[in-house]
């Protein structure tokens, strides 16, 4: 029987496209394209990207049973493929540890793999084998709930970009070893560990992401960071270890870091560079910085005040300022020193460059105000003051109101815009 | 580029035209600006200084035809403007993909042609959709794909070429399943069958887990001896070519079937099983309910287990099993007389 229908329009296109179309299926949809026709029985084979998500089998109630038939699909078509693997993601929430993982991961470091995801289900942690470690063409890992150990003669993958750990078992010297080790590293991410002080040295780093109760940050070596995103969580431990250091956390934080453009600081960051802060004599500038971002930001500490100050009059080319209070304080007891706001000697210049402020979290506390009070006059170009108040106190936010309305501006086309729910 | 290379392109780089040739070999005057959009057309003008009069215009490839051509320009007069938001660009993606699926198809490949990863990028993108969620009879008819699996290929497994052993071995297992329940369905059927080719090679792969468990041919020691001897040959042959097609990197389909069909049948059976959802798996494949209507379901359920069993005994024990079956002499020394559970419970 003779079709009448056409040319075929698409089984005769390079492979290239066709990869391109197969890996924008679902992993299910790409493997059955091997029944449309003789020529599209191998197609699917030689894909370079594998992603296995939620939903590559179908669904089930029974995690095991869903467990097994992921297990069972996995391998299957890791034993079907042909050729390079170039990416390999596993993102399955039913999914924990199991023997086969090794295997797979055995043969994707045979197969010139270079992008490595794995996302496992809530459970075990997985121990990642070492042939991770002979994955020489790795450019980026991602690794999320496992257990990773170094050999002592692991020298490093030469070719990693991107490292994103979260919740990932490694002691702290494995971590340092292992981010100095990676000479083209530009994109890092450690987030959920516990208790760590780390020293980072990766002189193409560009991005840095940090997540979790870190006793101490230092960027030794650092120069082309770009994007900074800190959240430091506290434990009592940390709490006495701050109370107790004598450095200047400011300059071993953003001493080596003169290309900055975004700075995000979050929960305790803003307390951790106030430690120290009063030794900072020379101003550092950062001529890129153009965004900074700080939550959690306790006003009843002057020092932490300093610290948004002191990052403020280094950056000349700011245009976005976002800070959030912290809606955790207690009511002050003592009057709050406002003489701090008198020493006219915290912010000379003017900040030609920033447009947009937000402040979310506003109890309406006295340093609060004077702090928008103080920015207010500074800032020729600003366009919008967004202030979001903390929802709890309403006489606070009405004396607010009161206080900035009578405030003076030094730009005339700035809006002062309200937030009240 | 020598200096006077460079003199001379410079003021051709200002002309605002060039002009290009298309598969239909008609030449077209377009804007210098937005023809440079496509790194191939870009690369023409630089290294070769194509294009700057209608004499050496530059010809493109012939998988770009003029209306094909016209719909890159629009593309690429849309984006290569600077100051368009994400949310602009997207939304004009979206309409430009809204074509016939054949003009789909053409543009893609004009695409590639020019270099023109975005534009390929996003008519992928368009296509997979396309594709996504659809029956094999639907994609084939959208494409116009000929239909030319014939039933049994659609079902039979796809080529194995790994050697583990491991493997294979849970692959024979699964086929001899499939060959027991196959000879339940002949049992019933009044006539005797004429033995298949395909059935004989089966056998004598499978005759050493087979034994004398429900085998109606009555497997004799003699016999066994013989099926043994060339099932060692047929093994040695198999690995020898997968090793060879390994070797070869051969991709397409009908070459590697046509070599093994002895390969095929140890190979990975269940490659269907994850698509037994699926509509168009009309022959049930061994796992399946439907099959079981004629099966003596105690027996089915016996082998069920028999085989879940040893798989998950591989699964767990993989080391020290290897060790015991390669020290056992997997392939050579199974007892002829034991049945099958016997011989699992070796393990």
């Amino acid at each position: 029987m003779v079709d009448v229908m056409g040319p075929d329009l698409i089984s005769d296109l390079p492979q290239s496209i066709i990869e391109s179309i197969l890996v924008q299926l679902p992993i299910r949809d790409a493997v059955r394209t091997s029944i449309l026709s003789s020529k599209w029985r191998y197609k699917w084979a030689l894909i370079t990207q594998l992603v296995f998500d939620d939903k590559c089998v179908p669904f089930s109630n029974d995690r095991e049973v869903v467990e097994m038939s992921v297990v069972k699909f996995i391998t299957r078509v890791l034993f079907l493929h042909q050729g390079p693997i170039h990416k390999f993601q596993i993102t399955n929430s039913k999914l924990q540890s199991c023997p086969e993982i090794d295997q797979w991961i055995l043969f994707l470091s045979r197969n010139d793999i270079k992008e490595l995801v794995m996302e496992l289900g809530e459970g075990e942690f997985f121990r990642i084998p070492s042939s991770l470690f002979n994955c020489r063409k790795l450019t980026r890992l991602e690794l999320s709930r496992c257990e990773l150990d170094p050999p002592h003669s692991f020298k490093g993958f030469v070719c990693l970009r991107s490292l994103n750990l979260h919740q990932v078992l490694i002691s702290p010297d494995a971590v340092e070893s292992l981010i100095s080790r990676c000479p083209l590293l530009e994109s890092l991410s450690l987030s959920y560990f516990d208790n760590l002080a780390l020293t980072i040295s990766a002189p193409n780093l560009k991005y840095l992401y940090l997540e979790g109760e870190f006793k101490d940050i230092c960027l030794e070596d650092t120069p082309l960071l770009v994007e900074i995103s800190i959240a430091m969580y506290m434990t009592d431990d940390i709490a006495e270890h701050f109370e107790q250091s004598s450095n200047c956390n400011f300059l071993k934080f953003l001493g080596g870091v003169p290309n900055l453009e975004k700075l995000v600081g979050l929960i305790y960051f803003t307390k951790y560079l106030s430690i120290g802060i009063d030794s900072v004599h020379l101003p550092i500038m950062y001529h890129n910085l153009e965004t900074i971002e700080l939550y959690q930001v306790n006003f009843e500490d002057t020092k932490e005040i300093f610290v948004i100050l002191r990052m403020i009059t280094s950056s000349p080319n700011l245009k976005e300022l976002q800070i959030s209070g912290s809606s955790n304080i207690p009511v002050a007891v003592d009057a709050p020193d406002l003489d701090f706001w008198e020493k006219g000697c915290l912010l000379d210049s003017a900040l030609n460059k920033l447009k947009t402020m937000k402040l979310s979290e506003m109890g309406g506390w006295p340093h609060e105000i004077e702090f928008i009070k103080y920015l207010l006059c500074r800032s020729p170009v600003l366009e919008t003051l967004s202030i979001i108040p903390c929802v709890f106190d309403m006489e606070n936010n009405l004396k607010m109101l009161i206080e900035l309305v009578k405030c003076r501006r030094a730009s005339s086309r700035a809006e002062v815009i309200f937030i009240h729910e | 580029m020598s200096e006077t290379d460079l003199a001379v392109i410079k003021p051709e780089m200002m002309k605002p035209y060039v002009w290009l040739q298309t598969s239909d070999d008609s030449i077209q005057q377009v804007e210098q600006e937005i023809a440079m959009f496509c790194p191939l057309i870009c690369q023409e003008i630089i290294q070769k200084g194509m294009g700057s009069s209608k004499n050496c215009a530059i010809c493109l490839p012939q998988q770009v035809s003029p209306a094909m051509l016209s719909l890159i320009l629009d593309y690429c007069r849309f984006h290569q403007v600077p100051g368009r938001s994400n949310k602009e660009r997207k939304s004009y993606d979206e309409k430009f993909v809204r074509i016939d699926t054949e003009r789909l198809c053409e543009l893609t490949s004009a695409a590639d042609s020019l270099q023109l990863k975005p534009l390929v990028d996003l008519t992928s993108r368009a296509l997979a959709r396309i594709i996504e969620g659809k029956t094999p009879e639907e994609i084939r008819d959208i494409f116009h794909l000929p239909d030319d699996l014939t039933e049994e290929e659609k079902l039979e497994p796809l080529r194995n070429i790994t050697a583990d052993p491991r493997i294979r071995l849970l692959n024979r297992l699964y086929a001899k399943k499939r060959k027991e329940l196959k000879e339940r369905e002949r049992l019933k059927n009044v006539e005797v069958e004429e033995e298949h080719v395909d059935d004989r090679s089966v056998d004598d792969l499978l005759s050493f887990i087979n034994g004398n468990d429900g085998d109606p041919k009555g497997v004799k020691t003699s016999k066994n001896k013989k099926k043994n001897r060339r099932k060692k040959e047929q093994q040695k042959n198999s690995s020898l070519k997968e090793a060879s097609e390994v070797n070869k990197k051969e991709v397409n389909g009908h070459d590697i079937r046509h070599q093994s069909s002895e390969a095929e049948i140890i190979s990975e059976t269940s490659y269907l099983h994850y698509a037994e959802d699926d509509a168009f798996t009309s022959k049930p494949e061994f796992d399946d309910g439907d099959i079981d209507d004629e099966i003596d379901p105690a027996l089915k359920e016996k082998i069920d287990r028999e085989v879940e069993d040893f798989a998950r005994r591989l699964n767990s024990d993989w080391p020290e099993r290897m060790q015991e079956l390669l020290s056992s002499g997997l392939d050579l020394e199974w007892n002829m007389e034991m049945n099958p559970s016997q011989r699992l419970q070796q393990f």
